[in-house]
């Protein structure tokens, strides 16, 4: 196997595009919205969508450094830990030391950083293997939270706090434009930037990378700290937007977002992945949920509807590129 | 290693410095430094139902204080007083024996009323966004009223406030919220309530001069701290001759409570009379201790927990009381009050509300609905629920 031909003509990378992971899940999300909107008038209005938008940040700001981590044959299993931590240290940062609210909030974001830190330094220096590392960190963090805490949430905040939660701005809820801006920057630099073809190299082959003189554990320290950082801004944004601090905040998050990244055509073993593939499956997710839900399946039914949907689509997507790969 | 271990050992002192300071002063371990609101005393079945209409009648007296200060949906010019309506049920999750049970008692409601009409979903998980997300749909989607069990009181107020202004009705039960989210919240227990119950039910098994232990989750989770914070002061009045000995912090742990209620016994030997379980996994683990210790006679173990878990012990006599809440009735009691207020016939300022087979339910705390006193499973009726 060799890496593809990056081809510079347009048309080339249209057609490219259409067969390529993304484009392939592309349509099955515009399948499923139009089915889902056949069933209900109230799933494909405007409103709606963007509530969505507001309910999947979380999940897609956390996706893009994940997207990064699984390109490299990684994984992080704490971001959701790490999500309740930032939410704790946040919270009782303010609340019990007295921080300003502000410090409170930097507080809390570097503690999600230092946590993927740790995770990184681990990985890099002591060669654990992420999935252990990160199973690991899983409890720890969590228990960090809890154990900070007691059991307790924090609340009360001000109205300002609540601004990048539940406000909007031109009409668009404060938090997606935050996500917009994440995807469009770290999207680039994945796809352009000599950090993102590092990445994919690492993935394809690590030893090869070394070899080449990339300096692959700063690459993955950094990663890791990015994935810790980028939950520490999920757990501040959904601080705000619901208004309460609890060190169960987050739980399972990670399956949500792995999910995600999976779906949108990264694949598990590393090397191949696009943060676009990874929105399309955090947009096809978080409105499969949604319509379902207002067409009257209850929520149960809806989990076993997304399951069966995340492996049609990997079945698809399998197909077309075995196939792609055949010619 | 040195370092690490240094560093372990400061971090564990410091811990212990933190943890230091809580225990409150004169009270029992666990119990929170909240003030507290003891009923008036009395013993057996009878005497407790007497009170407990005494304290309906104060809390009546309160209500000319304690004003109503839930929330209400707007749009409210189309009526629809006898109107068939929709019901949601979202409870904390689906898929366990008590919201099984909550939602029986709604169907139970809604069946008597032959007007309603409830569905319930919820995440599979006690999941606070999960929730928040259900809750939206169903607004979105448009139902007349929804019923919650709240995962977090503050986190779910926005979805709620937001559901009232859709002109939904909101009533809430077993978990609430921020009052202003909802109409009305049906109370299933107070927590001097519970506190009598169980201190009653000691005293009245092992004398009013019995020496107890507790087996608790943590000193800090809140509901067990104001429960037994609210045993102490019920008993310093009504049983002063009742002797704490000792609070024990089992987590929610099956192995760590069965060990924690065995050191009890080990400890205090014939001294003590009875074990206060204070979450149900403690207090069938507790009697599982005492059934191995062959100390059932000695020993009353008096808890709150689920009836599944306890069946063993009831009926085979070993503990005779286990005191909760009827979920049934909870469920019910939620579907009727919901009614009433689309009716109309249950308005901000009204003292009670008719609840179909319960009967008049007071008004406490300004917009709750009081459930009545806790439910006692014994052996007579405990092998009637499933959860």
């Amino acid at each position: 196997m060799q890496s593809e031909p990056r081809n510079p003509t347009v048309v080339e990378k249209l057609r490219r595009h259409l067969i390529s992971q993304e484009g392939v899940l592309f349509i099955i999300m515009l399948v499923s919205v139009l089915f889902l909107a056949t069933r209900t008038d109230k799933f494909l209005t405007v409103d709606n969508l963007l509530q969505q938008g507001r309910f999947m940040t979380e999940v897609g700001l956390i996706a893009i450094p994940m997207t990064y981590i699984i390109i490299t044959g990684g994984i992080d299993l704490s971001v959701g830990s790490i999500l309740g931590l930032t939410a704790i240290v946040l919270g009782w940062s303010w609340q019990e030391l007295g921080f300003p609210l502000e410090l409170a909030i930097g507080a809390g974001i570097l503690s999600g950083t230092l946590a993927g830190f740790v995770n990184g330094l681990f990985i890099v220096r002591v060669g654990v293997p992420p999935l252990i590392m990160t199973l690991a960190t899983l409890a720890l963090f969590r228990g960090l939270a809890e154990g900070i805490s007691k059991a307790r949430s924090a609340r009360g905040y001000p109205e300002w706090f609540f601004e990048l939660g539940q406000g909007e701005f031109l009409g668009i809820p404060t938090q997606l434009w935050l996500l917009i801006v994440a995807v469009v920057v770290f999207g680039i630099v994945l796809a352009r930037t000599q950090l993102g073809r590092a990445l994919y190299a690492i993935g394809n082959n690590e030893t090869g990378a070394r070899f080449s003189g990339l300096t692959v554990n700063r690459y993955l320290l950094l990663i890791y700290t990015f994935s810790g950082f980028m939950s520490g801004v999920a757990g501040y944004i959904f601080v705000s937007r619901v208004s309460t601090t609890r060190s169960d905040m987050g739980t399972g998050i990670e399956l949500d977002v792995i999910a995600a990244v999976v779906l949108g055509g990264t694949s598990i073993f590393g090397g191949t992945g696009s943060v676009a593939g990874t929105m399309i499956g955090v947009v096809l997710i978080q409105l499969l949920k949604n319509g379902l839900a207002l067409s009257g399946v209850t929520s149960d039914a809806t989990i076993v509807v997304i399951g069966s949907v995340l492996i049609f689509a990997i079945l698809v997507n399998n197909f077309i590129q075995t196939r792609r790969g055949g010619n | 290693m040195k370092k690490t271990f240094a560093l372990t050992l400061i971090l564990a002192l410091l811990m212990a410095l933190v943890s230091m300071p809580l225990s409150a002063q004169d009270r029992w371990d666990g119990a929170d430094d909240l003030a507290v609101n003891p009923l008036a005393c009395g013993m057996g079945d009878e005497m407790m139902e007497d009170s407990d209409e005494m304290m309906d009648e104060d809390a009546d007296e309160d209500m000319g204080m304690m004003e109503y200060d839930g929330g209400q949906p707007a749009m409210m010019d189309d009526d629809m007083a006898g109107m068939d309506i929709v019901l949601v049920d979202v409870p904390k999750l689906v898929g366990i024996g008590y919201f099984a049970a909550t939602t029986l008692g709604q169907q139970q409601a809604a069946e008597e009323l032959g007007n309603v009409s409830v569905t319930t979903d919820a995440p599979t998980e006690a999941n606070i966004d999960d929730q928040i997300q259900v809750i939206d749909a169903y607004i979105t989607q448009g139902v007349d009223g929804i019923l919650f069990a709240a995962n977090d009181p503050v986190a779910i107020a926005p979805v709620l406030r937001k559901a009232l202004e859709s002109g939904i009705h909101v009533v809430g039960y077993d978990a609430n919220s921020e009052p202003d989210a909802r109409e009305w919240f049906v109370n299933q227990a107070e927590f001097n309530g519970i506190a009598k119950a169980l201190v009653d039910s000691l005293a009245d098994q092992m004398g009013e001069d019995a020496a107890f232990g507790i087996v608790t989750s943590t000193f800090t989770t809140p509901n067990q701290a104001r429960w037994i914070a609210e045993m102490w002061a019920y008993a310093s009045e009504c049983y002063p001759d009742l002797t704490w000995l000792e609070t024990l912090e089992a987590q929610e742990d099956a192995v760590l409570s069965f060990q924690q209620a065995q050191t009890l016994i080990n400890k205090y030997g014939e001294d003590m009379d009875g074990i206060f379980a204070m979450t149900s996994v403690a207090t069938p683990n507790s009697a599982d201790a005492v059934q191995q210790a062959d100390l059932c006679a000695d020993v009353a173990v008096v808890g709150l927990a689920t009836p599944n878990g306890m069946k063993p012990y009831v009926n085979n006599g070993c503990v005779r009381d286990v005191i909760l809440w009827n979920p049934v009735d909870l469920g019910y009691a939620a579907v009727y009050v919901t009614r009433a207020v689309v009716d109309g016939e249950f308005m901000p300022g009204d003292s009670s509300v008719m609840a179909g087979r319960l009967g008049e339910l007071m008004v406490v705390n300004g917009s709750e609905v009081l459930l009545g006193p806790p439910f006692v499973f014994t052996a007579d009726n405990i092998n009637d629920f499933d959860f």
